[in-house]
């Protein structure tokens, strides 16, 4: 091979090692908590490297606020890591504010504006004292109620803060704050906006796309090119920083990585993790500059590192599969980060299906399993079936009992854990014998996507899809293992609603909308998510909704599936215990009012009462049977 | 001048809890003893009459619990593969058999209400699926129905061949207690018309049903007075009675709403327990509980806990004692004991208080020769003696029963609230909706709870415990009602409490 280069491969510093460092900045290492915006700054300096630019669609919104003379003031929200210093700072440059005074100490700064008005902004209310953010505070509120149109207070916190300040100045001035319940309602997604007072909360603005933007700006970013003319990459050698980048940006396996990877940020999302800009890019950085190795700095690699890791023959533990869930940090470095929080509770490593086990441990021995062995397994030899892989597994087939008894195995395991981790995001799209969502703990997380996808184009969802979720619902109504597609039970056991098995049927629902009654499944703009709305009698008010998280999904299923309700998760039951006691609310309310309103149906006076118990035929379909009880007035 | 009561050998207790409060009448039977007394007041629901006095008549239906709970030969007799007619007959002779003839020898009035014996049997199990301690090895006059309504109501007792009567061991006057609470909270009328609308309808089915099995009602002989209470006013009768609104104001269907105020009920008459021991001791501190929220680690706070749960259990102890000493602190004793008959004087003084020594001397031989000083010391140990067997004990049964205290993960008893406490508190205190520490600040001020580290500055000032230790106990709370679904988490610092039920309407 060719070695145009005449210095010694192994002396000269690796040509991207300046971009490779300040990418670590970005990455999850104990020092870059707080002051992360002035921490990056800094770091873009020293690198002297062209900075990774991200689109931020609210600060277009922001800048259009101000430019349009509007008055009021501003409040930018969200949680750490958001961008609020970010979008401040931009604002502050883009109306022409000095970016000296910007990094000065102070922590209140004024500018004047091209139109005369006056702008007081507060880059973060939790440095202000008790007195200065009374004032600030107290400008904001006359801008909004005082009719003060001479200034705009613009100010940026987290939403923990804004609401403590407010409800203490409260206190201290003996009043409830007129801004605290339109701003808590803001947050909340419910309540009216207000005219005067713009509030911008950038936790609810990150979806798949920011993530996809976030990878594209990273792994496709130009300061990449140096490595075309680095040492480490020749006579066939693999730089795993190099193997990782590429592998994000798709070319090889169609993309398929990067959208698995948006579908597990997309489930955490819905349900509840918001996971921040600055958790983005440390995620980013993490996948591909993490490692394993006990040498390595923080768990972060640099292009000093390769020569070493690549003569010691670890670069399988640079995987970027296992980086995705922070393997290569200490245990409480990642619990600490929301990302790697919310990405472990999938339990991608721990969970996996018997054929996918099957194949990982009898793959390269058995003659049946050899094709798909190698079709998934050993067409990868960087991450997948590595030699180190095969001897491995050989040795825990073949080896003495020690290497499979008394914490022998426990290399292998590792191994495995890690494979199982591969094979969730290289699996095919399609495989009939192995579907990569089984890989999770969230095993219907698939077909929970494609309903929201569906829901949301208007398009009808999946029949056994649905079939699934009714199954499920009846099953946690009555605590029996009935197996009904066509109706919804509402069922009690006479007393409390909480008791397991619920035999009385209080109303029957058709699991498809007719005649203005029954389920219909369909997609909520405020929440984002579907829902489910069981509607008891035709008429507005008549129906009780039911928000579907992916977790609450996932539950539904598994219950159809035969497992018990307590088993998979107890918070779930709770949430649907205390929809089930809705439902019966409701169905009283409207026997009440149409008791009230049908004089003949009041049934004092009637001699008999009907009782329906829930009963099983023999193939588990469930229906209601009538006993009639005689009474005499 | 302190009213008589009747039937004991002596009375301090009483003057300091009421005639009475009592360790096996658990908060449900309480409750349930209050319906009793609520259903014979119906037209003027927790009102007292002119006279302030309170009466009621409880209902007995023999035949309905006989039906229930003494009655194994349902089933085996349902499972036979005979006819209709003869599985009618069969059952029958069994239940003539245990019959307790007080109204429930001619059953053939069943027959007529039910198509088939299967039905019956059906109609049974339903009802058992629903009833109080069903499975417990009571006996079976003291196990109850789920109140759907005025039918299903009755009162404890205990059946012989001699009759049936109440002996007081279940139903011993803790309920006419809560009823006679109520009726003086400011807000007890309007409480009283609300459950009167929604827990004694007559026509909702399941009363009808119960209704269909017991036939005509069957009351008590004779009306009887309700027990004492020495307190015309409390705030902790407005505490209960608000308590009580609130959960009557959820949007829930009214039979799990009934759970929580059984709940809410055992922890009110809890605090009113240990607050009148307090007062009575002379300890002007209010009534505290530091709790632990249970995680995986062992905190420091388990150990404070438990602290706090001995010093609560020690508090009555002392209030009889003080209340038994008390009297010797007044000017009437002094001036007793400067008489010409010392002895004589206190002894009459003593049994104006406390009815004892009796003027006959009584059975013990007591009151004859004894000095002031001696008679109090005889009856502060015996008062104790004999508060150590039922009274004493209400703090440890009623905790436990309410969810309050538990021996789990440790050595010995302490406060660590259980996740059906934790709901009944939330739909209770939050209308819609709460910041997280504004709901622990209202817990401590009207609960007495102590969980983070806000409430237990005094305690971090003390040195018994560092503020890390109450901040993670709080944060163990945030994530166990998270888990509940009860609350919002909007960003790290950010969460709100959720009342599930919740009018819908902004607050």
């Amino acid at each position: 091979m060719n070695s145009p280069m005449p210095a010694s491969p192994d002396s000269a510093a690796p040509p991207a090692s300046a971009w490779v460092r300040f990418l670590r900045s970005y990455g999850p290492t104990p020092t870059n908590l707080n002051l992360y915006d002035e921490h990056v700054t800094g770091a873009l300096g020293r690198a002297k490297v062209k900075p990774i630019t991200l689109s931020s669609p609210l600060l277009e919104k922001i800048k259009e606020r101000v430019a349009s003379g509007k008055p009021g003031s501003i409040l930018i929200a969200g949680t750490a890591g958001d961008g609020k210093t970010y979008h401040c700072r931009s604002l502050w440059s883009f109306l022409g504010g000095a970016d000296k005074e910007w990094s000065n100490d102070s922590t209140v700064k004024m500018l004047t504006l091209a139109d005369g008005r006056r702008a007081v902004f507060v880059k973060d209310l939790s440095e202000l004292s008790d007195d200065q953010s009374d004032e600030a505070l107290a400008l904001m509120e006359q801008t909004v109620f005082g009719g003060v149109d001479n200034s705009i207070v613009v100010a940026a916190a987290n939403h923990g803060q804004i609401l403590k300040r407010l409800g203490d100045l409260g206190i201290r001035e003996k009043r409830e704050h007129p801004l605290r319940k339109h701003i808590q309602d803001a947050f909340l997604l419910s309540g009216t906006p207000m005219d005067r007072l713009a509030i911008f909360d950038l936790s609810h603005t990150t979806h798949r796309s920011s993530l996809e933007e976030v990878l594209k700006a990273v792994s496709g970013h130009e300061e990449w090119d140096h490595c075309g003319r680095c040492t480490r990459q020749w006579d066939g050698r693999v730089c795993p920083i190099a193997e990782n980048r590429t592998r994000l940006l798709g070319a090889a396996d169609g993309g398929v990585f990067a959208r698995r990877l948006g579908d597990l940020v997309e489930v955490a999302r819905l349900n509840g993790s918001h996971l921040p800009v600055r958790d983005m890019l440390a995620l980013v950085s993490n996948m591909i500059l993490g490692h394993k190795g006990k040498d390595t700095k923080e768990g972060l690699m640099a292009c000093s590192d390769i020569a070493r890791i690549q003569d010691a023959g670890t670069v399988n533990k640079g995987s970027l599969y296992d980086n995705v869930f922070g393997a290569n940090l200490p245990r409480r470095r990642a619990i600490d980060r929301p990302v790697f929080k919310a990405l472990a509770s999938f339990g991608i490593g721990d969970e996996t299906t018997n054929s996918a086990d099957g194949l990982l441990v009898y793959g390269n021995d058995d003659a049946k399993l050899a094709p798909s062995f190698a079709r998934l397994v050993a067409n990868d030899s960087v991450y997948g079936a590595t030699a180190a892989f095969i001897a491995m597994q050989k040795q825990y087939l073949e080896g003495e009992d020690s290497a499979r008894v008394d914490g022998g195995a426990g290399e292998f395991l590792e191994l495995l854990v890690a494979q199982r981790r591969r094979l969730f995001f290289t699996l095919p799209d399609a495989d009939s014998d192995y579907g990569h969502w089984g890989m999770t703990a969230f095993r219907f997380a698939g077909d929970y996507l494609a309903m929201s996808t569906a829901l949301i184009a208007k398009k009808a969802m999946d029949e056994s899809t649905r079939e699934m979720l009714v199954r499920g619902l009846n099953r946690v109504m009555t605590g029996l293992l009935i197996d009904n597609a066509d109706k919804i039970f509402v069922a009690s056991s006479g007393g409390f609603t909480q008791s397991k098995v619920s035999v009385l049927c209080d109303t029957e629902a058709p699991s498809r909308r007719t005649g203005g009654v029954g389920l219909i499944v369909k997609h909520d703009p405020q929440t984002e998510r579907p829902l489910l709305d069981i509607a008891l009698a035709p008429g507005s008010g008549n129906s009780v909704t039911f928000s579907l998280t992916p977790v609450r999904f996932e539950f539904l299923c598994r219950v159809a599936e035969g497992a018990l309700p307590g088993s998979f998760s107890n918070e779930c039951l709770e949430d649907m215990l205390a929809f089930k006691a809705k439902l019966l609310r409701k169905a009283e309310l409207i026997r009440i009012q149409r008791g009230a309103e049908d004089e003949e149906e009041a049934g004092f006076g009637d001699g008999a009462l009907t009782l329906k118990f829930i009963e099983i035929e023999q193939n588990g379909h469930g229906f209601s049977r009538p006993v009639t009880v005689r009474i005499d007035a | 001048m302190r009213p008589t009561i009747e039937k004991v050998d002596f009375a301090v207790d009483e003057h300091i809890w009421g005639h009475r409060l009592y360790d096996e009448q658990l908060p449900h039977l309480a409750v349930l003893e209050f319906l009793g007394v609520l259903g014979s007041n119906l037209d003027n629901p927790l009102l007292a009459g002119a006279d302030g006095k309170v009466k009621y008549q409880p209902q007995h239906q023999i035949r309905l619990r006989g039906l229930l709970f003494n009655n194994p030969y349902v089933e085996s007799v349902r499972d036979k593969d005979i006819s209709d007619d003869d599985k009618w007959t069969a059952w029958k002779e069994h239940f003539a058999q245990d019959s307790t003839k007080m109204g429930d020898e001619d059953m053939d009035y069943l027959r007529e209400v039910f198509t088939k014996f299967d039905d019956f049997a059906k109609a049974i199990e339903l009802l058992r699926s629903s009833a109080f301690e069903a499975r417990s090895n009571k006996r079976w006059s003291s196990k109850f129905v789920f109140p759907f309504g005025p039918d299903a109501l009755f009162e404890d007792l205990r059946v012989d061949s001699g009759g049936a009567a109440n002996d007081r061991r279940f139903f011993a006057r803790t309920g006419e207690l809560l009823y006679l609470m109520l009726s003086r909270a400011k807000r007890g009328p309007e409480l009283g018309q609300k459950l009167v609308e929604r827990l004694f309808e007559r026509s909702v089915p399941m009363n009808r049903l119960v209704r269909a099995l017991q036939g005509p009602v069957q009351t008590a002989p004779n009306p009887r007075e309700v027990g004492y209470l020495p307190y015309a006013k409390h705030p902790r009768f407005d505490v209960m009675c608000d308590d009580w609104l609130a959960i009557l104001s959820r949007d829930m269907p009214i039979y799990d709403a009934l759970d929580h105020l059984i709940t809410s009920a055992g922890l009110n008459l809890l605090l009113y327990f240990l607050e009148c021991a307090k007062v009575t001791a002379g300890d002007v501190e209010p009534v505290e509980f530091v709790c632990e929220i249970v995680s995986r680690e062992r905190t420091k706070v388990r150990a404070l806990s438990g602290d706090s749960y001995q010093s609560n259990q020690a508090l009555s102890q002392r209030a009889i004692k003080a209340s038994v000493e008390s009297i010797k602190l007044t000017d009437e004793w002094a001036n007793a004991l400067k008489s010409d008959y010392p002895d004589a004087e206190c002894a009459k003084l003593m049994r104006a208080r406390f009815q004892w020594p009796s003027a006959d001397g009584g059975d013990d031989g007591e009151g004859g020769g004894k000095s002031g000083n001696e008679l109090v010391k005889r009856l502060a140990d015996r008062a104790e003696a004999r508060h150590d067997q039922h009274v004493g004990k209400i703090h440890a049964a009623w905790a436990k029963s309410i969810g309050l205290s538990s021996r789990r993960l440790a050595r010995r008893m302490r406060y660590a609230p259980n996740d059906r406490l934790l709901k009944t508190m939330v739909l209770t205190l939050v209308t819609n909706r709460m910041q997280f520490d504004e709901f622990l600040h209202v817990a401590k001020k009207r609960y007495g709870l102590v969980i983070g580290d806000a409430e237990g500055a005094r305690l971090v000032k003390d040195k018994k415990v560092d503020q890390e230790a109450l901040s993670e106990n709080q944060s163990n709370l945030e994530s166990r009602l998270v888990g509940l679904g009860l609350v919002r988490k909007l960003s790290d610092s950010c969460s709100f409490v959720e009342n599930p039920f919740g009018s819908g309407e902004e607050e």
